[in-house]
């Protein structure tokens, strides 16, 4: 890498009107003259006889670091690649222009020998779906790409954790082939891509409709019965957790000496808030409360998944692959790095089979009791089998607390996570509010009972 | 050298025609019946020939035509050097061998290597008493203590192994029925007996057997007593024979065993031929009734690689039950949940139906099962009858429900007899939806829309892409779990003549599905659909984009210039 001066003096406001255009931006809608700037440069390479650069530039806008990769082509040059990529073009200067180097399918395959320090090469490559805080690359069909965007300086959770649980040997999820880091900087995640792989909501929703359409009222009976892969899923689960623990530690007295007595008690304080608008009755919510106040063994703390959904499980020919290992990227890194109850990721799958079973109702545009009861159904009978697969695993229970605390720390994130859903829905999407709301009701129904 | 001893041969083939190869499987008894006794008979066969080679059909598995009892359909064999009189006698033999040769036709017959039945002469010798000189060509026990390790496979009419001969006052060993005791392979007379059986019927010119049963005929202490050394040196000697004096014949192994172990059976390119491929088949069921692909492309990515000149034999349906063995006991009880609803339909381990029914008769999932059979890794087989979409008749006894006569016509007995009602060995389906008078021969070759001219079709594109037999199988990833999306293909030739590819495209649910498919690696190259000859858009630069009908799908040609 050489630095150069190729790029122009004025980039920082160059590149202004392009960061606002992307998702992956944070920063206020506009930005004016200097509010961009550019920390580093350095050109990672070049192609078509040198007149075709990739260039790796630093920036800082709005108090947030970003990273671009930029690509030069010379003027009059007029390639396809920037059809229908409108948002990707940063500028057409007189002898060149300046573009987002990751549409350019030249420049982006070169991108991967410089990630892995040569270890790998490709000849094709494919941008794929571009998500909240990065742009992936999948070349070959055989290694996805992460290219960072948004910067915080420290290990990216998901590198971290995806190289610990890689070295301790579990296998279910994309394996590492090599980390781009720059100081104190992870700029992109080479991973084994999933090739033939689908995602869990997408196979739920494949399960849902065939049952919604079958009139039946039992999900075990409709041939396209999810349960076998979601005790499998479960498995899955319990066996990523023993891998965290055994590659991160086990926490035995977070949870007990407060962590657990904090989480119940801003549940508490949320439910009251919920049962205050006479959406939920407060004596229900009171005894509910108690029952999660009454555990005295919450269990040992571990670092978990964090925001385990049906999203973030792929299904591939050899089984159920856990992917993503951010966290909630709502929330502070150093929270998402907490260890806390392995149950709360049993929870976050939970509730995500309670949106899967609605969101796929809704789909239909049917909403009536009768079809209300099918969701609840489908949701209970596949949460059920995902709960058995995950306690089936030998040696899960010593991450777990005893028997008879169990469901209520269980409970205690599920509801944890549904308020957090609710203030979600409230604020964005006020017709999904129902979705969280019959979930508190029922958590805290079967705690009061 | 002008063939085989016998002459009779198909000869100057490509003695690899099985890779190739469709093969339907036909029980004689329940064909045609030439001469009106109300069985079907090898005759019927003959005449029915002209029809197999309008189907287009390659090679004919004609069910155990041998002497037998018949308490096991004629896996229970009391003379392997004699025809079933029902069927006819050696000269019909001959001249069905003949005709389907002079057609282009190959034809293979069951044998039974494993086991007798308890009729034939060398068990009613062997049982006399301990002294006889067949006395060791069966597997005989003071008690029913050993081979303990080896399970019970019929366990729906079996409680052990072994069998108390009151004559002999000693057991005998018998992996199957209790009346098809086990041949003794220890017994070098048995062993070199077999060869000789084998010897004889190619010498009249079949072109290979379906051998029976094969993983069990040697019995060893400690062990399941399945796949042994033994065993698998003895097909050896078996192939051996074969390639010297009769090259270009074929054995073809049932194994329902696991892929991984199926595999040794191919040995080193010089034991079997072919072997079934078992797990597929439920699996293909199951991925159209979750409506999605993973139970499929979990076990063909599983399969191992088999040696060059080695063939999978694939199929949807067959004679016996839709066979269960080979899935997980939570898969079991799911396809017993979902396809055997009535508790009659559940034989042994499986699901005793035909196709048709079992997919509620719905003629877009039959169709798209046999797209994936014709394009998976393997030689298909169908079984008589699926290809008009025949039923079954779940109140016969054991598996003869899926044993019904064919259906020529609306006539008398379906046109499968002109004997009387009563004397036909089974009746016909006469039910108002897979009754012979609504689905049969004679109507569906009048109607070009039928399932029958669209298999016949389908058979036809299949023979034009020989990539379909031998390709490599590489499943394309999409997102949507509902959709199966593979290529077979081959290399170039060492001449440089082009590579030749056929993308598959699956949907495997009842509602419509899109697929986004990454197919980069032949931007520039038009799709060409190959049932309509339809060219599709060009590939570009982005994933390519395909809208399939419910159960829908294609087979695209992926080869030529860009």
């Amino acid at each position: 890498m050489t630095l150069t001066a190729a790029l122009p003096g004025d980039l920082g406001d160059l590149l202004a009107p392009y960061l606002t255009r992307q998702r992956w931006y944070a920063g206020p809608d506009e930005l004016g003259p200097g509010g961009v700037s550019v920390l580093e440069t350095a050109e990672l390479c070049s192609t078509g006889g040198g007149s075709r650069h990739l260039y790796l530039a630093l920036v800082e806008a709005a108090g947030s670091r970003y990273q671009v990769l930029v690509g030069e082509r010379p003027a009059g040059e007029h390639p396809e690649l920037l059809q229908g990529h409108g948002d990707g073009i940063i500028a057409g200067l007189e002898d060149r222009y300046l573009y987002d180097a990751t549409i350019d399918a030249e420049l982006a395959k070169e991108l991967l020998p410089i990630v892995t320090g040569g270890a790998e090469a490709a000849t094709r490559v494919r941008p794929v779906g571009a998500e909240q805080s990065n742009t992936s690359l999948v070349y070959d069909d055989r290694i996805i790409l992460k290219v960072f965007r948004r910067l915080v300086a420290g290990r990216n959770p998901d590198v971290a954790v995806t190289t610990a649980l890689d070295r301790v040997g579990f296998t279910h999820i994309a394996r590492p082939r090599g980390v781009w880091r720059r100081g104190d900087y992870d700029l992109g995640f080479a991973q084994e891509f999933l090739a033939g792989g689908s995602e869990g909501w997408a196979l739920a929703l494949t399960s849902l409709r065939d049952f919604y359409n079958s009139g039946l009222d039992d999900p075990a009976a409709a041939g396209g019965d999810f349960s076998m892969e979601a005790r499998r899923l479960g498995a899955v689960t319990a066996q990523l957790h023993l891998a965290m623990a055994e590659a991160m530690g086990v926490d035995h007295d977070r949870l007990v000496s407060g962590r657990y007595a904090a989480v119940v008690s801003s549940v508490r304080d949320r439910l009251l808030g919920v049962a205050a608008d006479g959406t939920l009755p407060r004596r229900r919510v009171e005894v509910a409360a108690e029952r999660l106040d009454a555990v005295s063994r919450p269990g040992p703390a571990i670092r978990v998944h964090g925001d385990f959904h049906l999203g973030q499980a792929m299904r591939a020919d050899g089984g159920w692959y856990v992917l993503d290992f951010e966290g909630e990227p709502a929330r502070p890194l150093e929270e998402r790095l907490e260890p806390t109850s392995a149950l709360k990721d049993v929870a976050g799958m939970l509730r995500s089979f309670d949106y899967a079973a609605r969101f796929a109702l809704q789909e239909r545009g049917t909403a009536g009791t009768e079809s209300l009861a099918a969701a609840g159904a489908w949701a209970s009978h596949n949460g059920a089998a995902f709960v058995a697969g995950y306690l089936d695993q030998d040696g899960i229970d010593s991450l777990l607390p005893p028997d008879v605390d169990r469901e209520a720390v269980l409970a205690a994130y599920e509801l944890d996570k549904a308020l957090y859903e609710l203030g979600y829905e409230r604020s964005y999407r006020p017709a999904w509010e129902a979705i969280p709301l019959a979930a508190l009701a029922r958590i805290t129904d079967r705690l009061a009972g | 050298m002008s063939g085989p001893p016998g002459g009779v041969g198909i000869t100057g083939g490509d003695p690899r025609w099985f890779q190739h190869a469709v093969f339907y499987e036909i029980l004689v008894r329940g064909f045609f019946d030439a001469n009106g006794d109300g069985t079907g008979d090898l005759r019927g066969v003959t005449e029915k020939l002209d029809y197999l080679q309008w189907l287009g059909v390659d090679c004919l598995w004609l069910l155990p035509f041998y002497q037998s009892p018949l308490r096991d359909g004629g896996y229970d064999i009391s003379d392997f050097w004699t025809i079933l009189p029902e069927y006819g006698d050696l000269a019909d033999a001959v001249e069905l061998v003949e005709e389907s040769h002079r057609r282009g036709i190959r034809i293979i017959a069951d044998l039974v290597m494993n086991h007798t039945s308890d009729q034939h002469p060398w068990f009613l010798e062997s049982r006399q008493d301990r002294t006889n000189p067949k006395a060791d060509w069966y597997v005989w026990g003071d008690d029913d203590t050993r081979y303990a390790g080896a399970r019970i496979i019929f366990v729906d009419t079996e409680k052990s192994n072994w069998t108390l001969d009151p004559q002999r006052g000693q057991f005998y060993w018998h992996r199957f029925f209790s009346h098809q005791p086990d041949l003794n392979y220890d017994n070098p007379e048995v062993a070199d007996t077999m060869l000789d059986v084998l010897r004889y019927w190619l010498d009249i010119g079949l072109d290979g057997f379906r051998l029976d049963a094969v993983p069990y005929l040697f019995e060893r202490e400690g062990t399941n007593g399945e796949n042994l050394p033994e065993t698998h040196e003895y097909l050896k000697r078996l192939r051996k024979e074969v390639d010297a004096v009769y090259p270009g014949r074929v054995l073809l192994a049932e194994a329902n065993q696991w892929p991984e172990d199926v595999v040794a059976y191919f040995g080193d390119g010089d034991e079997c031929h072919m072997c079934f491929h078992f797990p597929v088949m439920p699996r293909m069921f199951m991925a159209v009734r979750r409506e999605q692909r993973y139970p499929v492309t979990e076990i063909l990515s599983h399969t191992p690689e088999i040696p060059a000149g080695c063939q999978w034999g694939i199929f949807l349906r067959n004679h016996d039950e839709l066979t269960l063995e080979m899935v997980s006991d939570e898969e079991r009880d799911y396809m017993w949940a979902e396809y055997a609803k009535d508790p009659r339909m559940k034989r042994n381990m499986g699901i005793g139906r035909r196709l048709m029914p079992l997919v509620d008769g719905d003629r877009r999932v039959a169709e798209l099962l046999h797209a994936l059979l014709f394009s998976f890794p393997g030689s298909p087989i169908l079984y008589y009858g699926d290809e008009i979409g025949m039923g079954d008749n779940i109140y016969l006894g054991d598996r003869d429900g899926v044993r019904t006569p064919m259906q020529w016509a609306p006539d008398r007995n379906a046109g499968f007899s002109r004997a009387d009602f009563a004397q036909l060995y089974l009746p016909p389906l006469m039910d108002p939806v897979y009754g012979y008078q609504a689905v049969n021969v004679e109507a569906q070759l009048r109607n070009p829309s039928s399932q029958l001219h669209w298999t016949r079709r389908m058979l036809e594109v299949r023979r034009q892409h020989a990539v379909l037999g031998t390709g490599s199988f590489e499943v394309v990833s999409a997102e949507n779990p509902s959709v199966l999306a593979y290529v077979r293909s081959s290399p170039a030739a060492a001449g440089g003549s082009p590579v030749d590819t056929v993308l598959c495209v699956c949907n495997l649910s009842r509602f419509a599905q899109p697929a986004e498919l990454p197919l980069q690696r032949w931007q520039g190259k038009v799709p060409v659909e190959l049932l309509g000859r339809v060219p599709f858009p060009r590939i570009g630069e982005l994933p390519y984009f395909v809208t399939l009908a419910p159960y829908g799908f294609y087979w695209f040609e992926v080869t030529g210039a860009p």
